[in-house]
């Protein structure tokens, strides 16, 4: 006859703990494969703006960027990406450049495009409206969420391609074009696909709209 | 113990770092920010690590003690802030790195200037007697660099002896000393001889320091008019 063994109360809490972390194991398994999960997407519609008509939505796969652009800071930068934006130029435009937690760059719009990427040349494109002149002599504080102009190693040579810095890069004054800032939803920018090994993003994601919250 | 030495070594891994940011903008390597200057707006900053750059790697520098930094900080600064952010800007400087025992190609150096990069590298460790003189020399490299043209060196060589001749470059030559000549007979310095660049350097830099800037020498005279001329065409606000 086999005698039955009664468990002990502390056998009975480690076997309730290894169920426990077996559930949670398990639902965070399904929960982590959802990259967006807590971050918030926000609807410009709901929000009030001091100034709405420099206002932009750039919607990426974590939700809607709030983004105020300064055309009292690169009045012709701005220009130039508001030219783009109005003619959904960079609707299903690469972030071809993104660095952990530093920035995330797209814009373009010749290599960079869903369907027509080149890896082998994205970063170089150009958006057939020519260069326009660096605008870096203004103050402007490059704190996280900050939106610039990317240019060649030389000056005077911005086009399409703009950044987005996700920490504060005080460096960068003087350096590049600032056109804007993010005001709301950075944290969808900071899920955006980047490589550890590489700045440069192998299938990355894509910018899915940009739009003039008035238009 | 152990629970605060891991607390103290997961901020040292996910404390962020700026060197990437740096290599990306004037590449070098393994730069951190000291300062940045809110006059003239030109940013310090340090050799975390040693770096190597240059063609075959053969510009070298290296770290430096925070007792150093700071104490060599506050004179490279003085004397930088005698130039203003429009100036800076017109000569292409904007970063300042500081490190100590550099050396290009095995040869010790006070600086290396890259006006197309904006960057001028700095040894904090150079010989003090000559320290901040040499700060002004090596900014004058940035300003010749930038304005080849108007710093002449065929009209420049004019201006000595006949049968004087330089050397084909900065370390052709054992003309190497520093001192300033009590007899100047045209040059500063010994180094002064070496060539044309490094002689309007001098120049330059003896004048920004204010040390014989009423030489009566007259072919010292002369080139420093030339000098005077010449930076008041960059900048017609410009005080030496």
């Amino acid at each position: 006859m086999i005698k039955k063994i009664k468990a002990s109360k502390s056998e009975k809490i480690i076997f309730t703990f290894i169920i426990v972390l077996a559930l949670f194991s398990f639902g965070s398994f399904f929960l982590i494969k959802d990259k967006c999960l807590f971050v918030k997407d926000y609807d410009p519609y709901k929000i009030k703006f001091d100034k709405p008509r420099n206002i932009v939505v750039l919607n990426v796969p974590c939700g809607n960027v709030i983004i105020e652009l300064y055309p009292e800071i690169s009045p012709k930068g701005v220009k130039r990406f508001i030219t783009l934006v109005k003619s959904k130029a960079y609707d299903d435009v690469a972030f071809h450049r993104v660095i952990k937690d530093t920035l995330v760059q797209a814009g373009d719009l010749e290599f960079g495009k869903k369907g027509n990427i080149d890896y082998g040349k994205i970063g170089t494109g150009k958006s057939g409206l020519g260069t326009i002149n660096s605008e870096v002599d203004n103050p402007f504080n490059f704190e996280k969420g900050s939106v610039a102009l990317a240019r060649t190693q030389k000056y005077n040579t911005e086009d399409s391609q703009f950044f987005i810095v996700l920490r504060d890069e005080p460096l960068y004054e003087t350096e590049y074009t600032p056109i804007g800032k993010v005001i709301y939803g950075l944290k969808a920018l900071k899920k955006i696909k980047y490589l550890d090994k590489s700045q440069y993003v192998l299938r990355p994601d894509y910018i899915n709209s940009i739009r003039m919250l008035i238009n | 113990m152990n629970l605060i030495r891991l607390i103290l070594l997961s901020l040292f891994i996910f404390t962020q770092s700026q060197a990437d940011t740096i290599y990306n903008l004037i590449k070098i390597p393994n730069l951190e920010i000291y300062k940045i200057n809110k006059f003239n707006k030109l940013r310090y900053l340090y050799a975390k690590q040693p770096f190597t750059i240059g063609v075959d790697n053969n510009i070298n520098c290296f770290s430096s003690e925070k007792k150093v930094l700071d104490e060599k900080y506050k004179i490279i600064q003085k004397n930088l802030d005698r130039y203003d952010q429009k100036f800076l800007k017109k000569i292409n400087l904007k970063y300042i790195v500081l490190c100590e025992d550099l050396s290009i190609s095995n040869i010790n150096t006070a600086g290396i200037p890259d006006n197309v990069m904006k960057t001028l590298i700095l040894d904090i460790k150079f010989d003090e007697k000559y320290f901040e003189r040499v700060i002004h020399h090596e900014v004058f490299h940035i300003i010749n660099d930038s304005f080849k043209e108007i710093f002449d060196e065929k009209v420049w060589s004019e201006f000595n002896v006949k049968n004087f001749k330089y050397a084909e470059c900065s370390t052709c030559t054992d003309k190497i000393g520093l001192d300033t000549y009590k007899k100047t007979e045209g040059f500063f310095t010994e180094y002064s001889r070496s060539t044309a660049s490094e002689d309007m350097a001098e120049v330059f830099s003896h004048l920004m320091i204010g040390s014989n800037s009423n030489n009566s020498d007259p072919i010292l005279k002369k080139k420093i008019k030339f000098i005077k001329n010449n930076l008041l065409k960059i900048d017609k606000n410009f005080i030496l």
